[in-house]
């Protein structure tokens, strides 16, 4: 068998990639025994999920797809985007239980509910 | 007032529907950004014209999302290849808008409020109307069906919103 002569550069590829997938190991475990995160896709003008059922300390993504801005607004869940480009997303750690009807205060007849349990 | 938005939204739909069967995409992209500028052009006045915040608000939200949609049918017919074909329906369009800017632009006050608004409502259902009739069932091209698909709830909203100040705005 012919010996591998590697280039420096080749060798921090590797340890870089191995560092990586060590990475990746260590955090899949975290991810899943600490808060989940849930994405809402804003699309054709609506939210989906439309009703989103999370736990207090979860992390709620809202992702425009849209070619406008949208927002995700709840007078009484204390959450307000403000606007959410094209392309673009806000992030929102819900802390409050209860049940938090929102919209889109661009467009106030996209409707969302969040639950937070 | 009344009578002008009636006139004009039969002429949007007349010539549309004569040739519902025969349109083609090129037509259709003119016939898109032609009613999405209309609407731009008519928003940009009302959102330095009018003192009510609710339909400031509302006529830069029509700018912002009028542009939004033309953008997005621009870069997908140029990656498509299309070149947008004038037609009488995008005329119309584009003469329906120059009337109503000429008639908004000899109001004032709550006049110019009610005026632009009673014209929003008329023109987001002729639009709709066209988009359903006309527009989704005639485009050949899968991506430009799907863009069509994807944009009408916004006009409904636009709608809803706009029949919402028409309510405020007469009391």
């Amino acid at each position: 068998m012919t010996p591998v002569t590697r280039t420096p550069f080749e060798r921090a590829r590797t340890i870089l990639l191995a560092a990586l997938g060590a990475a990746a190991i260590v955090a899949a475990p975290g991810a899943a025994a600490g808060p989940a995160r849930h994405t809402v896709t804003i699309d054709a003008t609506a939210f989906t999920p439309a009703d989103l059922t999370v736990k207090a300390g979860d992390t709620v993504i809202w992702v425009n797809k849209d070619p406008y801005p949208h927002t995700a607004t709840s007078k009484t869940g204390g959450f307000d985007s403000d606007d959410i480009k094209t392309g673009k997303s806000w992030k929102f750690v819900a802390k409050k239980k209860g049940d938090f009807p929102y919209i889109c205060s661009i467009h106030p007849s996209m409707k969302g509910t969040l639950h937070v349990q | 007032m009344k009578a002008s938005v009636l006139v004009f939204a039969g002429s949007l739909l007349l010539p549309a529907a004569s040739f519902a069967q025969g349109i083609n995409d090129a037509q259709i992209a003119k016939i898109v950004v032609t009613a999405n500028q209309v609407d731009i052009d008519a928003g940009k006045l009302a959102s330095s014209k009018s003192t009510n915040p609710e339909v400031k608000k509302f006529a830069q939200t029509m700018v912002t999302d009028h542009a939004g949609v033309n953008k997005q049918a621009v870069d997908l017919v140029t990656k498509l290849g299309v070149k947008p074909e004038d037609n009488d329906t995008a005329k119309s369009l584009a003469d329906g808008g120059k009337a109503n800017l000429d008639n908004l632009k000899t109001l004032k006050g709550k006049d110019f409020d009610k005026a632009y608004i009673d014209h929003e409502v008329a023109y987001h259902q002729a639009v709709l109307d066209a988009v359903d009739k006309t527009l989704i069932p005639g485009a050949k091209n899968d991506q430009l069906k799907a863009l069509l698909v994807k944009v009408r709830p916004a006009f409904v909203a636009h709608l809803d919103h706009a029949k919402h100040i028409q309510g405020t705005l007469s009391k």
